[in-house]
This record gives structure tokens, sequence and C-alpha cells, in this order.
């Protein structure tokens, strides 16, 4: 079973403390939303995780292995995926091509016939298989964004880091968006997803991860945190009463 | 018919085309009316030359977006690497001691000659040995051309490597800049070296065939052009056999986004090495190649001018196709000289052999500025591609057809007056 713990996260960018002694583990197929206002360092954290960025002190470790030394591709191949807060699908390539890359990239002798069955599952699970050959910088924003998580089905990690899904997506998209968040997490696998839309993280998630200027102040249950004065005074302000 | 049948079809009648073409040479008395001259060949072993390096440029940048300025100085190192083994080395049967011996399998030893310093008139160490330590009857024997060429590519991989290695962080402007400083470097330490590269006065390289090949004398224009057509067809299957693998997928990932490919698994590090690696293996093949055919090599091999030459071509011809690269050269490489033909317009009489290259230079700014993929890749495209939009709609159709019968069925499933009007009946 996934087993993710993060150790006294710090991270500085010169005399900017960006992330203070974040600790948290994630344990099992964990559906948890991770908030905070701009500036709080909810991407940092996420970029730390993924390998992208290094922590000033502390550590990360997956299923028992040190995951912060490693270079992002050694994350992913650990089994962790994510998305980014602007969509970044390769542009130039086309839909099937996107697709193939994490699933070739973790393993070393597969040929691209091998999971073009699979890929074409995935693109129907998404809604967008129609689109399989066209170039995605065709596809929409919001077409790019299922791309983003069809990508992540072809690598088929054990935690999933979602930046922002809901940013700018047609309500259509979202009710994809969120059936994939939904179904995908009761098959087994865990997810982080950072939001500003509070109903969609509030009715989403089961575990709620509040970050404020680089502290975690509040981590729980989304209907205690709700109500935590601290998160209140921080970052949901008195209206949310 | 479909696009990669297509491909074949074209690309087995252009193999056959260029194969013919020698029999239509005035060497071997040409095909009926046609007579290919022996500067139709010249210019055909140099356009095999310049696709090379065009496709392979097309390969790093197009695919892999590495904006390499390089690419003429590996080809220079394999040119350089080759000419110098031919220079310095020999093998013989007994050790010189007068030169630096290297003792090889059986009797034999690799002997490498001393570098003889500007303003003396000394002979080499090989002669004064020939005729003090030598004893007589030894063999001196010159490296085998292929093996010199041979050289020439583990010398372009090994620099391939270090440079691939040293811009890995570096991308667009800097790794450019970079680029532009490693061939300087190199030309200038070229041009500053005579006793080794002859500088400007440039090294002398042995002929391809010294002794000839199948009849041909070592100043023939067929055997080179089989051997440059050789490596062109060589080069064109290693990089269409990469494009079309996971190398291909991987470092047209890493050109589009560097860290969405990192976070997708793809070790970026790796590819971006290799695919230095392997251009520069390319452009050291063709430079060693080229350098035995001419049969001397300069350091203005590396001036920026033939460096945006090699651009151009893949630019024009479409730098994100390594065949439309390669076409683009072959045809510019005939261009060129075609054009250099003056002309008169009326009493204006145009000198081409200057104005052609502000030809070119409207051209690139042209294709760069209506047609940014190149003017060859559009039409590649559209075979290949052809049929994309129409089955993106019929497919769209048909999930559309489908989800409105289901939308059908559900409602009739779900109305209370159908279900009671059924169960009553």
């Amino acid at each position: 079973m996934l087993r993710l713990t993060s150790n006294n996260i710090c991270k500085n960018f010169g005399g900017l403390e960006v992330l203070k002694d974040v600790s948290f583990t994630v344990e099992g197929p964990e559906l948890i939303g991770l908030i905070g206002p701009n500036g709080a360092g909810k991407t940092t954290l996420t970029n730390i995780l993924d390998g992208a960025l290094k922590p000033s002190s502390g550590t990360v470790y997956m299923n028992g292995e040190r995951i912060d030394t490693r270079p992002p591709y050694g994350v992913a191949r650990a089994g962790l995926g994510r998305t980014f807060q602007v969509t970044r699908a390769f542009r130039r390539m086309t839909v099937l091509e996107n697709l193939l890359i994490p699933a070739m990239a973790m393993r070393a002798t597969a040929r691209q016939r091998d999971f073009e069955e699979k890929a074409q599952e995935v693109l129907e699970f998404l809604t967008i298989s129609h689109l399989r050959n066209e170039y995605a910088r065709a596809l929409s924003g919001g077409q790019q964004k299922l791309l983003e998580l069809g990508r992540l089905l072809m690598l088929d990690p054990q935690m999933i880091i979602l930046d922002e899904p809901f940013a700018g997506v047609h309500p259509r998209l979202m009710d994809v968006i969120y059936r994939y968040i939904t179904e995908i997490n009761a098959q087994g696998k865990a997810f982080i997803i950072i939001s500003h839309d509070m109903d969609t993280i509030f009715t989403l998630s089961r575990r709620l991860l509040v970050l404020n200027y680089g502290d975690l102040i509040a981590d729980g249950d989304p209907e205690v945190v709700r109500e935590d004065p601290v998160v209140k005074a921080a970052y949901l302000g008195e209206d949310e009463e | 018919m479909n696009p990669t049948a297509i491909y074949r079809v074209a690309g087995s009648i252009a193999i056959v085309l260029l194969l013919a073409i020698p029999f239509a040479s005035s060497e071997l008395g040409g095909v009926g009316p046609l007579v290919l001259s022996s500067y139709f060949m010249h210019l055909a072993i140099t356009a095999f030359f310049y696709a090379i390096l065009a496709s392979s440029w097309s390969l790093l940048a197009g695919y892999a977006g590495q904006f390499s300025f390089g690419h003429m100085a590996f080809m220079a190192i394999g040119g350089y690497t080759s000419g110098l083994i031919g220079k310095f080395f020999r093998f013989t049967t007994a050790p010189s001691e007068l030169c630096t011996d290297i003792p090889l399998l059986g009797n034999w030893w690799l002997v490498i000659l001393n570098i003889r310093r500007v303003g003396t008139i000394d002979e080499s160490c090989l002669d004064m040995a020939r005729a003090e330590t030598l004893p007589a009857g030894t063999l001196i024997v010159f490296p085998p051309v292929w093996a010199s060429i041979a050289m020439g590519l583990v010398m372009g991989a090994t620099f391939g490597l270090l440079v691939g290695w040293l811009v890995l962080r570096l991308r667009s402007t800097y790794l450019a800049l970079f680029t532009i400083g490693f061939s300087e470097i190199l030309r200038a330490s070229i041009s500053a070296e005579i006793p080794i590269t002859e500088g400007q006065s440039g090294l002398e390289l042995v002929p391809l065939f010294p002794g000839g090949l199948l009849g041909f004398t070592s100043t023939s224009k067929i055997p080179p052009y089989y051997a440059m057509l050789l490596l062109f067809l060589l080069a064109m299957a290693l990089m269409t056999w990469l494009a079309g693998s996971r190398f291909g997928l991987f470092i047209r990932a890493i050109r589009e986004d560097e860290e969405a490919a990192a976070a997708l698994g793809v070790n970026i590090v790796r590819y971006k090495v290799l695919v230095f690696v392997i251009t520069s293996t390319l452009a050291a093949a063709a430079g060693a190649l080229q350098g035995h055919y001419i049969g001397i090599i300069t350091p203005n091999t590396l001036i920026i001018l033939q460096m945006s030459l090699v651009i151009a071509m893949a630019v024009i011809g479409g730098l994100e196709n390594i065949y439309a690269a390669s076409v683009g050269a072959i045809v510019i490489t005939f261009a060129l000289e075609l054009l250099r033909t003056s002309i008169n317009i009326g009493p204006l009489h145009v000198d081409m052999t200057l104005w052609r290259l502000v030809f070119f230079g409207l051209l690139l700014m042209l294709t760069l500025r209506f047609q940014r993929n190149g003017l060859l890749f559009p039409i590649l495209e559209r075979i290949s591609r052809g049929g994309v939009a129409e089955e993106t709609v019929s497919i769209r159709e048909e999930s559309e057809e489908d989800w409105e019968e289901e939308v059908e069925v559900d409602q009739l499933e779900d109305s209370p007056s159908d279900s009671g009007e059924e169960s009553a009946g």
C-alpha cells in the first residue's frame, strides 16, 4: 500500500522562506485537497514532491524509498505523477503520441503498438477519442487538461497530484474531471488536489491540508478544517461561517 | 494508398535513381543523350555531404529542439581527426627508436611522427629513422583510410558527448551562444596550431581510394559518389529508425516541454546527450569522408557562414523532418551552383556569382516569414496526415450518435408514465 511521508520540508528562495517544516503522511488511496492563499507554497511543495525542486532541508519518502534526491523522471518512475497549473501538453505532437510517452518511458523495452489499445481506452474514458490523431495544439484548453489527465493514466502512478484541475474549465468537462478523480481514486490511487474552487474541493476531498505562507496550519477532515479558527482567519475568511 | 506505402514507394524510386546516376556520367559514357559531367558528379557528392549535415542538424534542432551552432565544428573534428591520423600515424614492422613507438600485435608497431616546429627544416623522425635505425626491409604502412575515418567518428562522438553534457542546462540563446563559442575556439585553435594542422593552408588528406577502386582511378568521381551516397543512405536509415522509435518520441517531448517530459518519466539528460552524440557522429562521418574526397580541409569550413548554410538548407526544406531537410540541402546545393550563371536584363548585367547569395537569403527570409515549417514539410504533412480531419469528424459524429441513443434509452427507462403503461399492459 502507498505510503508517502514528507518530513520537515523547508524551502528557501534567497531570504524568502516559502515552506517551513511541512510534514504530513499519505497512506493508501486518500483523496486530499491542498488549499491556501496565493503565495502559500502549494506549487513549491508540489515541485518538491515531484523532484523538480530540491528542499532546503527535510526529506520525502515514498514506500520506504527516499525520493527528494531523485530527478523528476525518477520520482515519476517511483510512482508519483502530476499535472501543472498551466496546462503543458506536447503541442506539436498528436494526442496519441502524448499518451504513449509516459507509458513508453516506464518500460524500457516497450514498443508503441503495445500501448495503443490502452491509449484508446483512456481516450474513450476521457471522451476525447475522436481527437486521437490531432495535434495537441488543436485541442481546447479544457481538452488539453483532459489530455494531461490521460497521460497520468498511461503513467499509472500510485499517487497523482493535480494542480488546479478545474481552473478555466467548461462545466461539462468539469464533470469529466470530477468523474476521473473519483473513479481513479476508487481504483486505489491517492490524489492531492490543489484548487481555489472551494465548493468542489470541500465536496471532493476527504482530507484537507491548508498552507499559509509556508506553514501547514491545518490537516484533517474538511468539515473540521472548515471550522478551524486559524484557517478561517488565514484563508477562508469570516464569511465562510 | 496509405502514407507509409507512399513513402516507401517514393523512397525506393529515389534510391534507384540515385544509384543509377553514375551510369549517366561522362566517365561511364552516359545513358543515351544524357551525359552528366564530372562537375555534376562533384555537385552530387557535395549535395549528399550537405544533406547528411542538414538532416542530422534537423534531428538535433527540429526534433530535439537543441539549436546548436556547433554542427560544422563536429564535421571538422571528423575531417581533421582523419587527416591528422594520416599525417602523423604509421604502422611499421620495427620500432623507429626516434619517434613515439607503441607496440601492437605481432611484430607491428604504431609510430607517431614528431611535430616539426615552424621555421625548422629538419626531416621527420621516420625519415631519419629510415636512414639510421630501421633495419632494411622494414615495412612502413599508412593507416587505412577507413580506419582514419572511423577514428574521426569516435572523436566526433566523444566531443558530442562532452558538448552535450556541458549544454544540458542551456536553452535557446544560451545554447546557441555556447556552441558558436565552441566552434570559434576550435577554428582559432586549428588556425593557430600550424605545425599540427597546417593552419589556414589546410590539412591535406589522402584520397578516399588512394589506389583507385575497381578500375577507377583515385581521382574518379564514381567511387566517392557511391561512398558518400552510402553514408547518406545509412545516416537516413539510422535517423528514420530513431525518429520512429521511443527515442524520437522522447526527444520531441523534450523539445516541447522538458519539465513535463521529465515529470512523465523521460530521462531528459540521457536523451539530450544521446541526440548530441548521434548527430555529432554523423556530422563527423560526413566531414571525414568529404575531407578525403576533396583532399584538403581548412579552418574556413568552421566559419559561421558555413553553419548558416546548413541551417538555411534545413529551414528551407523543413526543419522538423529529416527528409525535408535533406532534400532541401540537395536542391539548394545544385541551385546555388546553377545560379552562378550571370544574366542580362536589358542593358543591366547581373553578376550572379555575387547576387546568388542575395537571392538565397531572400528565399530564406520569405520561407521564415510565410512558411515557417519549410517548403517541403507541408507537402509531407499533407501526405501523412491527409485523412486526420475527416477521421476526427467521423468518429465525433459516431460518438455523438451513440450518446444521443444512450440519452433516448435513458429517458425511456426513466420515464414513469412509460414504465407504468408497460406494467399496466
